[in-house]
């Protein structure tokens, strides 16, 4: 058996982690006044969701209290909380500790 | 343009009109959702703050514009692609601050699902509450009556 010793093969190896530096959620909160109906179009609309997707989270909403839509970079967050806002949906911006 | 008519009952909604003005002048400095302060940066949460009032403002000016003097004359409203989302806000936001400002008294449940009896109400409770329903029925008459293409576009 032949081992090759090779003189380039590098000392260091270099991990390179792609990570969501200063992850957020979007975590939309319930309110006895909006219809189930205006936040699941809210959320098709804002977010993209289809039909279903959008009917799970306003359903988690209403009966949880809460529901994370979104997670990701903190200006995105940011800027969804904004949006949601401005259709009057309670949103608040949480720091996703796994990430 | 798609669009929407909707003949209304001049003496049921008439009345409406005077709590739904009061309230929406209740909007014109205040959000209906408060925005939460951003730690260290007031600058950016009035400025924030000035473009979401803008925006209310604006479609709570929507929504009163509809009942004008041709409303007064046929009983019409029209909802299409330029106002329907604006009002849908409106509504939104003026049925946020009436909760606020009028039917704290009501549990969260009765509210959510309707249950209430609007005959055993007093005035001006009556009013207030028809002004509710009313607002939430207009919501509902857009999103099930204009098209995706217009709503979710």
């Amino acid at each position: 058996m032949t081992t090759i010793f090779s003189s380039t093969q590098p000392q260091q190896e270099t991990h390179t982690e792609l990570a969501l530096a200063g992850a957020c959620r979007v975590v939309v909160l319930n309110d006895p006044v909006n219809l189930m109906s205006y936040v699941v179009l809210v959320f098709k609309k804002v977010f993209g969701f289809d039909e279903r997707t959008a009917r799970k989270h306003m359903l988690e909403v209403h009966e949880l209290g809460r529901s994370v839509v979104w997670t990701g970079l903190r200006e995105k967050a940011e800027a969804y909380a904004f949006t949601l806002h401005e259709w009057h949906l309670t949103a608040i911006i949480e720091t996703d500790e796994k990430n | 343009m798609k669009r929407i008519e909707v003949k209304l009952s001049l003496p049921v909604v008439a009345p409406l009109l005077d709590v739904m003005k009061s309230v929406a002048d209740s909007l014109m400095g205040s959000l209906a959702v408060p925005l939460n302060p951003i730690e260290g940066d007031e600058e950016m949460h009035d400025t924030l703050q000035a473009e979401l009032l803008g925006a209310q403002n604006g479609g709570v000016r929507s929504l009163l514009e509809m009942f004008d003097r041709e409303f007064f004359e046929t009983g019409m409203i029209a909802f299409d692609e330029e106002n329907a989302e604006p009002i849908l806000r409106a509504c939104a936001a003026l049925r946020l601050r009436m909760r606020e400002q009028y039917l704290k008294t009501f549990e969260d449940e009765s509210l959510e699902s309707g249950d209430v009896e609007i005959e055993d109400l007093p005035e001006p409770m009556r009013h207030i509450f028809m002004c509710y329903v009313f607002l939430a029925t207009i919501q509902e008459l857009i999103i099930q009556h204009l098209d995706s293409e217009i709503l979710e576009g």
